[in-house]
């Protein structure tokens, strides 16, 4: 509401920041555990007076420079320039906060950019134990730039304390710090040995191939068990929402972890069989998929880390719709169009719905929602609604669905919103229904505007198929006892037999539809 | 008219003079690097092209130059953007987001380019004729680079533009068509070509003692163009002055002291450079032109204060103190001079460049 929203209406900002941060957090990575694990190839080719190994590691090196000092860096800037222009104010409030955290981190970037040229630049041409020590410092403030960025990211999740005091340290040091740089050191150890998985199957030398396809696959292994322990811990730590939304709540993080339970599995087959039992197998597509069963961790883990903070974009501080927690009940009263900056529709009247409603749908759903896009089209989540179900969901959204920020706004704007969703995209009849003042609303009003919003007719009619209408009352009073997250139905002593009737009546014709 | 949009900006840790310091500390190292690769680019791909032996070889010395260059442009960059979103978040990321579709392309063609510039290092002589071509190709998508910063820097400094968001939600909006731009615009980039000249000398001299001939023929060059692009450029700055707003311009004319000051040291800097440029004393010529881009960096941060003076002074953000993350950061960075320090000494100790000394 402070900032201009950048409107891509079928792409959504969402999807572009997914896009470069999932590649970027796989390259970032690699950048951290990939300087220890050149200090350790190398170690390893002097140790053993191998020539062809330390070549393989200066290769490595070359192609570790490439893909980090390009595409890792620049990508990470990337990150920057898009959080800034999708959700501007939790980046400004980030930025402010943290403004010395992030240039401390940035000095660390300093340091490892020089430290990578000089580790790269100078293979072979300075004495080999001043070479290891800048192996050593390019780790060093790699791994530093991961535990600043690590501490202040991970506020977004885990705030603790900082959400009310907003002090610095208290936010760095949150409550999952600990865990999730424990598990991101690990992952990130567990990558760089990927990438000389993948290393080593383009050696040509047959022996440094078995040799250091070995070395990366006990690496992987090793560092991906631990990996997989402390992500168990970081778990451990997430808020109680958070960690609901993890264990199946979320529809999103649902549909992700199999993916990276997946990544999981196929790594650990690849690594044990073409790794460590027939290192000979490690041929280009096999360490190709291994790179692609960790990339599948990596983005399993950042997709649910990013889907276990909502409705928040920075957990209990700010909502995904850039609202902060503590300013909607303000706009509840005030109206979030009058609040708002870069609307032209401040007042709402009759006469302005559809307008004032398409700007409330950018302010306040664009952030996860596109338009006829792919990615969580609002067009295809809202199909099966009518427009007095869109006006009660609407005012019930985070209470129905709890990973949906709240509504911000009056009654008034709230129907303009159901305007613009309903009969403006979805071309549907938005006129107001009767008032029901003197008798009950029928059956098929009462399920349009307290059940459609999660379920079709044909959903429940075929689950109730042969449930007697009395039994159907009574579940509709204890509807809480089915779902934590359904509340009892509040109708009136008719309207709960109007329901029921019609749910029932449905599951009859359906059943005589069937015979 | 309609009232100015103009976001709510949050609370600053630390009184906002401790970020401008640290914006004007770190926002010339990324100019300087900017005009060394930009400037070092044109100049490696004009020497590649004109063909003979001491070209070609400067020619490929800059090639080798130019992705450690980018990486510290980017790298210098971070932090003054970083400071900038600070002290004028409420503006920059309004603009940004104005012209969010040509704000974002920056990463893919920053990406391609550097790229370029690499295969352009690791395959100097393979490339061939096509070498020069793809510098070409470099040289301008890092110029495109440039002007959306221009048009950003720009537009963050004219929020009476901002209303232009409702017919651009898309990010479309650009302020190439405002008073002011193209010679502000031409002023960097001419100034990166001149840099570029002190740049391609400098280079030149960190291989006096294994290539005299090289060595000589990169300060010729080098300061060549830098006599040549400042001219020029001294041009190009009056007419940008001209073209400011008679309030502004007279900033630097006697209605702000500091400004004045620091604009008639300016112009002292470059006509002292220019002589030492011209009389080939680089070192000199290399003074000069440093504190010459340390010194438009604060008239550019001057005029910056006097676009939003009406809407906005830096004494307006709201302090919530907390001083010890900035202890921290000190700390660090100076941690982080001495390893650079080191790791400098260490490749000079192991280059054999150093055998010529003394």
């Amino acid at each position: 509401m402070n900032y201009p929203i950048w409107f891509l209406p079928e792409t959504g900002g969402g999807f572009l920041i997914a896009l470069i941060s999932i590649l970027h957090v796989f390259v970032s990575h690699f950048a951290v555990g990939g300087g220890l694990y050149l200090i350790y190839a190398e170690k390893k080719g002097l140790k053993e007076n191998s020539r062809p190994i330390l070549d393989f590691t200066k290769k490595h090196a070359r192609f570790f420079l490439l893909v980090t000092m390009v595409f890792g860096s620049i990508s990470g800037v990337g990150i920057w320039f898009i959080i800034a222009l999708v959700n501007p104010a939790a980046t400004s409030l980030l930025i402010h906060n943290f403004v010395f955290g992030w240039a401390a981190e940035w000095v660390f970037f300093t340091v490892e950019i020089a430290a990578a040229f000089v580790y790269y630049y100078m293979f072979g041409r300075m004495d080999s134990k001043t070479h290891l020590k800048v192996g050593w410092l390019y780790f060093i403030a790699a791994w530093m730039s991961l535990f600043l960025i690590n501490g202040i990211i991970g506020v977004m999740l885990t705030p603790g304390s900082w959400s009310e005091t907003m002090d610095f340290w208290a936010g760095f040091f949150n409550p999952g710090f600990f865990p999730s740089l424990v598990f991101r050191t690990f992952i990130a150890l567990m990558i760089a040995a990927c990438y000389g998985f993948l290393s080593a199957s383009f050696a040509t030398d047959r022996k440094v191939r078995v040799a250091m396809t070995r070395f990366s696959a006990k690496w992987a292994l090793l560092t991906l068990v631990v990996a997989i322990f402390s992500g168990l811990w970081y778990l451990s730590v997430l808020p109680l929402s958070s960690h609901e939304l993890v264990m199946g709540k979320s529809p999103t993080i649902a549909r992700i972890l199999p993916w990276g339970a997946g990544g999981i599995l196929s790594l650990l087959l690849l690594l044990l069989g073409a790794g460590i039992l027939r290192p000979n197998l490690n041929l280009k597509p096999v360490a190709s998929l291994a790179m692609v069963g960790a990339l599948l961790i990596m983005g399993g883990f950042e997709w649910t880390r990013e889907a276990a903070r909502r409705p928040y974009v920075i957990n209990e501080v700010m909502y995904s719709s850039s609202i902060l927690k503590k300013d909607v009940n303000e706009l509840n009263q005030k109206g979030y169009l009058r609040t708002a900056l870069w609307v032209r529709n401040s007042e709402v009247s009759e006469d302005n719905l559809l307008e004032a409603g398409q700007e409330l749908f950018m302010h306040q759903c664009y952030a996860c929602h596109t338009v006829n896009g792919k990615n969580n089209d609002i067009v295809r989540a809202t199909g099966t609604m009518s427009y007095p179900a869109l006006v009660s969901y609407i005012r019930r959204i985070h209470e129905v669905r709890y990973f949906m920020p709240p509504f911000a706004g009056t009654e008034l704007e709230s129907r303009a919103l159901a305007v613009y969703i309903a009969g403006g995209l979805q071309g549907k009849d938005v006129r107001e229904p009767q008032p029901a003042a003197a008798t009950a609303k029928n059956g098929a009003t009462l399920f349009e505007e307290n059940c459609s919003s999660c379920h079709t007719v044909e959903e429940l009619t075929g689950s109730l198929a042969g449930v007697a209408k009395d039994e159907i009352v009574g579940m509709l009073k204890t509807l809480n006892e089915i779902s934590e997250e359904m509340q009892p139905f509040s109708g009136s002593a008719e309207e709960h037999e109007q329901l029921a009737a019609f749910l029932s009546g449905q599951s009859d014709m359906k059943n005589q539809g069937g015979e | 008219m309609n009232p100015l949009i103009i976001p709510q900006p949050d609370t600053i840790p630390v009184s906002w003079g401790w970020l401008q310091f640290l914006l004007l500390l770190t926002f010339p190292l990324h100019l300087l690097a900017m005009n060394a690769m930009l400037g070092g680019l044109a100049i490696g791909i004009v020497q590649h092209m004109r063909g003979g032996c001491l070209q070609k070889q400067l020619a490929h010395r800059i090639a080798i130059a130019l992705p450690l260059v980018i990486a510290f442009v980017v790298n210098f960059g971070v932090a003054p953007l970083l400071f900038i979103q600070v002290l004028y978040g409420q503006f920059v990321y309004s603009s940004s987001i104005l012209m969010g579709a040509f704000w974002i392309l920056i990463v893919p063609i920053l990406i391609i380019a550097y790229y370029g510039a690499y295969l352009y290092d690791f395959r100097f002589t393979q490339l061939s004729s096509v070498g020069p071509w793809l510098g070409v190709l470099v040289f301008f998508l890092l110029v495109a680079i440039g002007f959306f910063f221009s048009n950003n820097m720009l537009l963050m400094s004219l929020p009476e533009q901002f209303d232009q968001y409702f017919s651009h939600k898309s990010g479309t909006w650009l302020s190439f068509g405002q008073p002011g731009f193209w010679p502000r615009f031409l002023h960097m980039l001419l100034g990166a070509l001149a840099m570029g000249g002190v740049f391609v000398a400098l280079l030149g001299r960190f291989r006096k003692s294994v290539n005299r001939a090289l060595a000589n023929h990169a300060e010729q060059v080098g300061l060549g163009c830098f006599l040549l692009f400042t001219l020029g450029n001294v041009m190009i700055g009056f007419w940008y002055l001209l073209t400011l707003p008679k309030e502004l311009m007279m900033l630097f004319m006697g209605g702000n002291i500091g400004a004045t000051i620091t604009f008639g040291l300016a112009l002292l800097l470059a006509a002292g450079a220019l002589i030492a440029a011209y009389k080939k004393r680089f070192w000199l010529t290399f003074g000069h032109a440093v504190a010459l881009v340390v010194a438009m960096t604060f008239l550019r941060s001057w005029l910056r204060s006097a676009y939003l003076k009406d809407v906005f002074t830096l004494d307006q953000l709201q302090v919530v103190p907390q001083y010890s993350p900035m202890i921290f950061f000190f700390v660090i960075l100076l941690g982080g001079i001495v390893c650079l320090g080191w790791l400098l000494k260490k490749t000079s100790d192991a280059l054999p460049l150093k055998r010529g000394r003394g």
